[in-house]
C-alpha cells in the first residue's frame, strides 16, 4: 500500500532564529543573572532549589531566575503519575513523605491485556512495580516546588517563554524570550511587549519533552546520540467518578493495533478522582491512528466504563514522552555555559513509566556542579562536564541502561516486542547484547489507508481543548512552521496526529487552528515545527 | 409582624418618558410588598407614569427638581434617600439598569446599609427579605437574607416579567430641593446607528460552519432584518477564524458572552466553548441538519433540517408578525 | 498625582464552581485566584495617569485574606508603588461593610483619584466603589469606559442602554473602571523583580457582620429539557407559534 513519510513534509529546525548572537538587536529589557533556568517543571525547580540551598550553606547568594511559559506554575505540566519519592527525600531531607505533594500510596496494582470486550490479567512486569510509590498530580508537585522556590528567594517568571538562545562563540550566554501582543499578521498590537534578553553564567535547559532550545543546542553543538530520540503521545483525562478506584491499573492491547506500541493507565488521585490516559508510540504505521480517538474508544471498554459511568470529566490534556531511553541520550548534556535536564535530555524510563524523579535528580546533580563552577568562576564545559560524569555514574544511567532495548524491541509489533521484553527482564538486560537501531519517528512510513471522518464517540477535540483550560486569544499569530507543499494526505495525517484539533484537512488543504495548541509537541515530532507563543498561551492544567 | 410592608419602587425615565423597565421594578416590589409606592425623579411630569398603577403601584410619586431632566447622580440619590428615610419603607428597590447600578449603591450608603444587587428572585421571610442573585458569572446562585430595617435591592433586567395587578396608582408630584451636584451628565450620545452589538441585542442570530460560505451569511442577515432592528448577527469561532466574520461578532469563550432574550444558532454544532458564550440566553433555538449535534441538548427548541430551507421560511414568518 | 486603587482577589473566570461542604461558599480546593479583571483597568489607569503627570504615587488597597498579598504583588509588578492589605479571612457578604473598612483606610489620604473596578467577577455586587465615595464625601462616576482629565476637571464616558453618557466631575473623585478604559499592561520582568522589594503593609481588621447574610450557595437550575419541534421548513410555523405562545419571546 502507498505510504507517506512524515519527514518529507517537515521543515528543519529554524536554527537561524533559535541561535542568536548575544547583543543582537530586537530586545527590550535586559537582565543579568547568575543562573538562568528555562522551564519551571520538576527538573528546573529542583535545580533552582538545590542551588539556593547550596548558596545559603556556603554563605553566599546566587541570583537565580526561572523562566516558565505558562501563566501560572503547573498549567503546562502533565503526567500520569506514579512517583518514586527518592528525589524528594534527597532534596528535602528535613521533610517526611507525608509533607510531600503526593496523593495516595500505591497499595494495589493490576496489569491487563485488553480485548474488545474483556481482559486478561497479566503478572505485573518487574519494571512496573509501583508498590510504595505515590500517585500524584504533576501540577500539584510543580506548584508545591514553586512555593518552596519562592520561599528561598528564587525568581520565578511565569508567562515568559524562552524563544532563542543567546550565544558568544560556542558559549551559551542566556536566552531571549518571546514577544507578546502581536496580531495575527505578526505586527505589534496595542499591548505589545518586546522580547527580553536574560543573560547568565550558566543556562539550564529544562524545557521538558521535545525542548525547542535543547534540540537547537544539540544541533548547533553537533551533539549526537546512538539512536535518534523517539516519542510517544499521551492523551489524559481527569474524572470525578461515582465508583471509587483503589488500585493503579495499566493495560496493553486493545484498542491499539498490533503494530503500535503503547498502553493505558488509570490512577486514583483520590478514590473518586481518577486520572486515565492512553500513551502511543509515534512510530505507529497507519495514517489514520488518532490517539485522542483511541482514548475515547478505550473509555467504552467495560473495565473503564465501570468506573466512569455517572462520573464527570473535569480535565483533558496531552503531552509527548521521550521514549528512546539509554541509546537516545545525547552523548553530551553539558557545554560552555549550558546544561540539559530531565525530559529535555531524555531521562525517562518507559518500561517503568518514570521520569519525574529522574528529572528532579538531574536538576540536583546539575545544581551541585553549577554551584562548584560558580564558586570557581568557571562555567565552561570543563567544569560543567562534571555533570555528565555524575549522571553517567548515577542510578539514572544505570536504570536506563538496564531497560535500554525494551521499548525498542516493540518496533516490529506487540507480540515480538513482548517476547523480547520478557527475555530482557529475565536476563536483566543482558539480552540481546546489542543496540536495537531505531529510526526517528518522522522517518517511519505510514500506510495510506482510506480516510474516514472524525469519530463521534466521547469527547470531541474541540471540547477537549476547552477542558484543557485553553483560552488562548483567537488573534494570536500562528506559531507553527509548516513545510512547503503539504499534500492532502499529509494534512489528513496531521489532523489525526494532533489531539487538540489544530490541524484539519478541508478540501485537500491544510487548515490550522493554532490557538487550540496545548503544547504537547506531537506536531514538532511528526509535522509542522513548534515554536513558543506569547506567555500564558496554551492549556491551564489544574490537577493533571 | 403586622405592620404593612411598604416598598419604595424606584422607576426611571428617559427624556421625560417612563422606561419600561419600571414595570419590572413595580412587579418585583409587589412580590414582597403589601403596598408599593413608585417613585421617579424628573424635571416635570413623566409620560407613562400614570400607567404604573396597572402593575401594582398604590401611589406614584414624581420628585421634581430642575436638575432632574437628565440623570443627576447626587441629586437623585439624595432625593430618594430622604424619601426613604421619611416614610416607613421596608425596602427600596431599583432596576439593575445602567442608571440603577450607579444609583442604588449611593442610596444604600446614605441609608447606611448594603445592597443586594442584580437579584433574580425575591421573597418575604417574616420581617426580612430573601433575595436570590446569580454569582460567578451565573455558575451559581446565592441566596441572601437582608434583615436591615430598610433593605436596598436591585433587580436584574428582563427577569421580573411585568404582571398586571391593577392598583389605584394615585399620582403625586413633590418638588424637592437638593444641592447642586458635582457630577453632571452633560449629554447623552446616541449609540452609532446600524451596528447593533451582539452583547447588547435582545435577539442574536449566530451562524456557524453549516453556512458553508461567507456569502451565505446573507440568509442570517435577512432574518435579523426581519426582526426590525432588534437583532444582531453573531458568529461561531470557526467562521471568524476562517475570516468570514469579524472577531467582534464572535460568541463564545474567547469571544463575547451574550445573554439575549432569544438566541438562534444556525448551522452551529454546539462546542462547549461556544455554549460558554450564550448559555444564559433566555430562550435558545437551534437549526442544524445533524440531529445529534450537541447544540440540541442546550436548545429549548430545535429544528432538524437544511438551514437554507428553514431560515428563509423563518424569515418569512417573522416578517408576517412584524409587518 | 496621588492615586489609590482598591483591588480584590477573585477566583479565575474559568473556575469550575463547586459548592463547599457548608453549602454557603465556594469550595476553594484547586481554585486559581487572580486580580479581579475590572481592577486591572483601574490599576492600569492609575499608572498611566501618574506617568502622564510625571510624578506621584499609586497605592494599592485590598481587603482580603493573607493570600491576597500575592494579588497586591501583581499590581506592584505592574508598577504600583506600595500596597496595603486589610487582612481578614471573612469577606463580608455586605458590600457596605467592605466599603466602611476601605474608607477608614483611605480617609485623610489626600488622594487625587480613588479607582475601583466596576465590579468583582465573583459576587457581582457592583457597590463598593460608590459606597466608599459616599462615605468619604467625594464625587463619583461609575463604569467609566473613557476618561479625560484636565487639572482638577474630569470628563468620563459611560455606557447606558442605547447610548453613552458624557459626565463632568471635579477632582478629587472616585471612579470605577469598565472594560475598554485602557489595555492593562503585562508585568515586565523588571517589574516582577522590583515588586518583591516594594512596601506591602499588612493590617488585620475586624469586621462587623453587616446586614446581609448568606443563606445558601446553590448550582443554577437545570435548563428544562428542550424539544425538537420538527424537521425542515415545515416545522417553522410551529416553532414560531411556540416562541410566541409558550416562550413568549416574539
Amino acid at each position: 500500500m502507498a505510504e507517506i513519510v512524515p519527514a518529507q513534509h517537515q521543515p528543519p529546525l529554524p536554527l537561524e532564529q533559535l541561535i542568536l548572537k548575544d547583543g543582537a538587536a530586537g530586545a527590550g529589557d535586559r537582565m543579568e543573572l547568575d543562573v538562568l533556568i528555562v522551564g519551571a517543571g520538576p527538573a528546573g525547580l529542583a535545580c533552582a532549589i538545590e542551588l539556593a540551598k547550596l548558596a545559603k550553606k556556603n554563605g553566599g547568594t546566587v541570583n537565580i531566575g526561572v523562566l516558565e511559559k505558562a501563566a501560572t506554575l503547573g498549567e503546562h505540566s502533565l503526567s500520569g503519575a506514579v512517583v518514586n519519592p527518592r528525589a524528594f527525600r534527597e532534596l528535602f531531607p528535613e521533610l517526611k513523605d507525608a509533607d510531600f505533594p503526593f496523593r495516595g500510596r500505591v497499595t494495589k496494582e493490576r496489569v491487563y491485556l485488553l480485548t474488545a470486550n474483556g481482559q486478561w490479567r497479566l503478572p505485573t512486569p518487574p519494571t512496573m512495580h509501583n508498590k510504595g510509590y505515590y500517585v500524584a498530580s504533576l501540577c500539584e508537585i510543580v506548584r508545591w516546588l514553586g512555593a518552596k522556590a519562592e520561599e528561598l528567594g528564587i525568581n520565578v517568571f511565569t508567562g515568559f517563554p524562552a524563544a532563542s538562545l543567546l550565544t558568544e562563540g560556542k558559549r551559551v550566554t542566556g536566552v531571549r524570550t518571546a514577544a507578546s501582543g502581536l496580531d495575527r499578521d505578526g505586527n505589534p498590537g496595542p499591548s505589545y511587549a518586546a522580547p527580553n534578553d536574560l543573560t547568565a553564567k550558566v543556562t539550564v535547559l529544562a524545557e521538558g519533552t521535545r525542548g525547542l532550545l535543547a534540540q537547537a543546542w544539540c544541533q548547533w553543538q553537533g551533539v549526537t546520540s546512538a539512536n535518534p530520540q523517539i516519542f510517544a503521545l499521551g492523551v489524559k483525562e481527569l474524572w470525578e467518578t461515582k465508583r471509587p478506584l483503589d488500585r493503579v491499573i495499566h493495560t496493553m492491547g486493545w484498542p491499539l493495533p498490533s503494530d503500535a506500541f503503547g498502553g493505558s493507565f488509570m490512577y486514583p488521585l483520590e478514590p473518586n478522582l481518577v486520572a486515565l490516559g492512553l500513551v502511543v508510540g509515534l512510530d505507529y504505521k497507519d495514517i489514520n491512528l488518532d490517539v485522542h480517538e483511541l482514548l475515547q474508544r478505550l473509555k467504552q471498554h467495560p473495565r473503564f466504563r465501570a468506573y466512569l459511568e455517572g462520573g464527570e470529566l473535569v480535565e483533558w490534556g496531552a503531552k509527548t514522552i521521550p521514549e528512546g531511553g539509554f541509546y537516545s541520550l545525547p552523548n553530551r548534556h553539558s557545554g560552555d555555559g549550558a546544561v540539559l535536564l530531565g525530559d529535555s535530555a531524555g531521562f525517562v524510563n518507559v518500561p517503568s513509566l518514570k521520569g519525574i524523579h529522574y528529572a528532579m535528580q538531574s536538576g540536583m546533580y546539575a545544581a551541585r556542579v553549577i554551584s562548584g563552577a560558580l564558586v570557581a568562576g568557571d562555567p565552561s564545559i570543563r567544569r560543567l562536564g562534571e555533570y555528565d560524569r555524575v549522571v553517567n555514574h548515577s542510578y539514572i544511567a544505570r536504570d536506563l541502561y538496564r531497560t535500554r532495548n525494551m521499548r525498542l524491541a516493540f518496533k516490529h509489533g506487540f507480540v515480538p516486542g513482548a517476547i523480547q521484553a520478557a527475555l530482557m527482564t529475565v536476563t536483566v538486560g543482558a539480552f540481546p547484547g546489542w543496540r536495537y537501531a531505531m529510526h526517528a519517528d518522522a522517518e517511519v512510513g505510514r500506510r495510506l489507508t482510506p480516510g474516514r471522518g472524525p469519530g463521534s464517540i466521547g469527547l470531541s477535540k474541540v471540547d477537549a481543548v476547552f477542558k484543557s483550560g485553553n483560552s488562548t486569544r483567537d488573534t494570536i499569530p500562528t506559531h507553527l512552521i509548516v513545510g512547503k507543499d503539504v499534500s492532502a494526505e499529509a494534512a489528513r495525517f496531521y489532523a489525526h496526529v494532533c489531539p487538540a484539533g489544530v490541524y484539519e484537512e478541508v478540501d485537500g488543504v491544510l487548515r490550522i487552528n493554532a490557538p487550540n495548541c496545548v503544547d504537547c509537541k506531537a506536531t514538532d515530532v511528526l509535522g509542522p515545527r513548534w515554536t513558543p507563543r506569547e506567555g500564558g498561551s496554551g492549556p491551564k492544567y489544574k490537577r493533571m | 409582624m403586622s405592620a404593612t410592608r411598604l416598598i419604595l419602587a424606584v422607576c426611571e425615565h428617559r427624556d421625560g418618558t417612563l422606561r419600561k423597565i419600571s414595570h419590572e421594578v413595580v412587579t418585583g416590589a409587589r412580590r414582597i410588598g403589601e403596598a408599593v409606592e413608585a417613585v421617579v425623579c424628573a424635571a416635570g411630569p413623566v409620560q407613562g407614569a400614570d400607567q404604573l398603577g396597572r402593575f401594582g403601584a398604590d401611589t406614584v410619586v414624581t420628585l421634581t427638581n430642575a436638575s432632574f431632566a437628565r440623570y443627576a447622580p447626587e441629586g437623585y440619590a439624595q432625593a430618594i434617600a430622604e424619601r426613604a428615610k421619611a416614610g416607613g419603607y421596608s425596602a427600596v428597590i431599583f432596576a439593575a439598569s445602567a442608571t440603577g447600578k450607579d444609583l442604588a449603591p449611593r442610596v444604600a450608603a446614605k441609608l447606611g446599609v448594603g445592597l443586594a444587587a442584580d437579584c433574580t428572585d425575591l421573597a418575604a421571610d417574616g420581617g426580612a427579605i430573601v433575595a436570590t442573585r446569580p454569582v460567578y458569572a451565573g455558575k451559581a446562585l446565592l441566596k441572601v437574607k437582608v434583615a436591615t430595617t430598610r433593605a436596598v435591592l436591585s433587580l436584574r433586567p428582563n427577569v421580573f416579567t411585568p404582571v398586571e395587578r391593577p392598583k389605584a396608582g394615585t399620582t403625586e408630584t413633590v418638588a424637592v430641593s437638593v444641592p447642586a451636584g458635582r457630577v453632571v451628565v452633560r449629554e447623552v450620545k446616541a449609540a452609532e446607528a446600524g451596528a447593533l452589538d451582539v452583547a447588547e441585542a435582545q435577539i442574536v442570530i449566530s451562524g456557524g460552519r453549516g453556512l458553508k460560505e461567507p456569502a451565505n451569511f446573507k440568509v442570517i442577515e435577512e432574518l435579523a432584518r426581519a426582526f426590525g432592528g432588534q437583532a444582531a448577527v453573531g458568529a461561531s469561532r470557526a467562521v471568524v477564524d476562517a475570516g468570514w466574520r469579524a472577531h467582534a461578532d464572535q460568541v463564545g469563550q474567547t469571544g463575547k458572552t451574550v445573554s439575549p432574550t432569544l438566541y438562534i444558532a444556525v448551522g452551529i454544532s454546539g462546542a462547549i466553548q461556544h455554549l460558554a458564550g450564550m448559555r444564559t440566553s433566555k430562550v435558545i433555538v437551534a437549526i442544524n441538519k445533524d440531529k445529534d449535534a450537541p447544540i440540541f441538548k442546550v436548545a429549548d427548541y430545535g429544528v432538524v433540517g437544511d438551514l437554507f430551507e428553514v431560515v428563509p421560511k423563518l424569515t418569512e414568518e417573522i416578517k408576517k408578525l412584524h409587518g | 498625582m496621588k492615586i489609590a486603587v482598591c483591588i480584590k482577589r477573585v477566583p479565575d473566570s474559568e473556575t469550575r464552581v463547586k459548592i463547599g461542604s457548608d453549602g454557603k461558599r465556594l469550595d476553594e480546593a484547586g481554585v486559581k485566584f487572580v486580580l479581579n479583571p475590572y481592577d486591572e483597568f483601574a490599576v492600569e489607569e492609575a499608572l498611566q495617569r501618574k506617568e502622564k503627570a510625571g510624578s506621584g504615587e499609586v497605592a494599592v488597597m485590598c481587603l482580603g485574606p493573607a493570600a491576597a498579598a500575592e494579588t497586591i504583588r501583581t499590581a506592584l509588578a505592574m508598577g504600583a508603588d506600595r500596597g496595603v492589605l486589610l487582612q481578614t479571612d471573612a469577606i463580608p457578604a455586605d458590600g457596605f461593610v467592605t466599603a466602611q473598612a476601605l474608607a477608614a483606610e483611605l480617609q485623610g489620604g489626600a488622594w487625587d483619584l480613588i479607582l475601583f473596578g466596576k465590579m468583582a467577577i465573583d459576587d457581582y455586587n457592583q457597590q463598593v466603589g460608590p459606597m466608599v465615595a459616599e462615605l468619604l464625601g467625594l464625587p463619583c462616576v461609575t463604569a467609566v469606559a473613557h476618561l479625560e482629565i484636565d487639572g482638577t476637571k474630569g470628563i468620563a464616558e459611560r455606557e447606558i442602554e442605547g447610548g453613552v453618557e458624557v459626565v463632568e466631575f471635579p477632582l478629587p473623585a472616585v471612579l470605577t473602571a469598565d472594560k475598554g478604559l485602557n489595555e492593562p499592561r503585562y508585568p515586565a520582568l523588571k517589574g516582577i523583580m522590583a515588586a518583591k522589594k516594594k512596601a506591602l503593609e499588612v493590617k488585620p481588621v475586624q469586621l462587623g457582620p453587616g446586614g446581609i447574610e448568606v443563606l445558601a450557595l446553590t448550582p443554577p437550575p437545570e435548563r428544562k429539557e428542550g424539544k425538537i419541534v420538527g424537521e425542515g421548513a415545515g416545522a417553522v410555523a410551529e416553532l414560531v407559534r411556540l416562541l410566541r405562545e409558550e416562550a413568549k419571546v416574539l
